[in-house]
């Protein structure tokens, strides 16, 4: 009686101890189990300048949503945008990438436009600014002159 | 005969499916490459080199960009969720200012010209959208990557948009005056943007 006791706790334990590494790892890897009200939208960029999966997409620093996936389309890229909340984004919207300081971790940021028309689930944001490789241009400014 | 009409066929083929042939220059292209030819035209001219004439040739230059730049659809972009809150005269005093900011700005770079290049490097049209990009090749033969961004009205194409190394104008502006309007109201804007454009 005590043996089975004893064996039931550790049991319990282990199993407590499962589903906490289950929701750790769904929290660190930034998955959702439910999609809630979010909806998709992409957008073509010259150059990410290592984006990926799962970076931030923020409107005046606010989290609104994730980058879900990255194709190469037509030699671009073509960054499919997950809005996790309903949020509007006009249809002359602007997303760029940005880096959080000089050399920190990429994101998305999107500045809201004024016209009436708003994207679709499914749509594309047209205007788009592409990473500023920073490294280019220094180069191109700072190293060029002779 | 029966060629070309398979090819215009072929084209406009193309064009339905959304597809963009770079190799042949559009129409977009054709408009951007008209006004660079004008205005480089304007400022190599040595007839009106002579400082005297400085304010003419300004004149020349503003006339040819007023033509295919479309400045109300800047200014819209620019002030972005701002713009509808505006009253119609408020809109167009802004659309003024705001062309007139950029001719504050970009005018003595137009004028600093001296023999740079223009390359282009194609575009990509998409229903009523173009982007068309070019490069300029300056004297020290570093190449500046140049988009205009274009949108038909009517017939024709208008430049609502440019982006210089990828950064683009509407953005640039839209932030700054989005941050200007949210620390102190619309009217502090356009006194500065006033203040800004009187002579000293």
């Amino acid at each position: 009686m005590k043996k089975i006791d004893l064996e039931l706790t550790v049991g319990l334990f282990i199993i407590a101890g499962i589903i906490c590494l289950g929701y750790l790892s769904v929290k660190l890897g930034k998955m959702e189990m439910i999609r809630g009200n979010g909806y998709d939208t992409y957008a073509l960029f010259s150059n990410t300048g290592g984006i990926r999966t799962g970076s931030p997409i923020v409107i005046a620093g606010v989290d609104v949503g994730r980058v879900k996936s990255i194709l190469l389309d037509n030699y671009q890229a073509r960054v499919v945008l997950h809005f996790t909340e309903n949020v509007k984004i006009q249809e002359d919207a602007i997303a760029s990438i940005k880096t959080k300081g000089l050399i920190g971790e990429r994101y998305i940021e999107i500045t809201p436009g004024g016209s009436e028309k708003i994207i679709e689930p499914g749509g594309r944001i047209r205007e788009t600014q592409p990473a500023v490789d920073l490294e280019e241009l220094i180069s191109k400014y700072a190293f060029g002159k002779i | 005969m029966n060629l070309t009409y398979l090819f215009q066929g072929f084209v406009s083929f193309l064009l339905v499916l959304g597809i963009t042939v770079p190799g042949l220059a559009g129409e977009p292209t054709e408009k951007i490459r008209q006004i660079t030819d004008k205005i480089v035209s304007i400022v190599s001219d040595p007839a009106l080199k002579d400082p005297t004439k400085a304010k003419e040739r300004r004149n020349l230059i503003r006339s040819a960009v007023d033509e295919r730049f479309d400045w109300e659809e800047m200014a819209r972009r620019s002030l972005a969720r701002h713009w509808d809150q505006r009253t119609a005269e408020e809109k167009k005093e802004f659309v003024r200012l705001f062309s007139d900011l950029l001719e504050r700005t970009y005018m003595g770079k137009v004028e600093d010209y001296s023999g740079e290049k223009v390359r282009y490097e194609g575009e990509t049209t998409e229903g009523d959208y173009a982007v068309v990009k070019i490069k300029i090749i300056t004297k020290k033969n570093k190449d500046i990557p140049v988009e205009y961004r274009l949108k038909k009205r009517g017939n024709d194409w208008f430049v609502y948009d440019v982006a210089i190394e990828g950064v683009s104008l509407v953005n640039n502006y839209r932030t700054q005056f989005n941050s200007i309007i949210l620390q102190s109201s619309y009217e502090n804007l356009v006194k500065k943007l006033r203040e800004k454009g009187e002579p000293k």
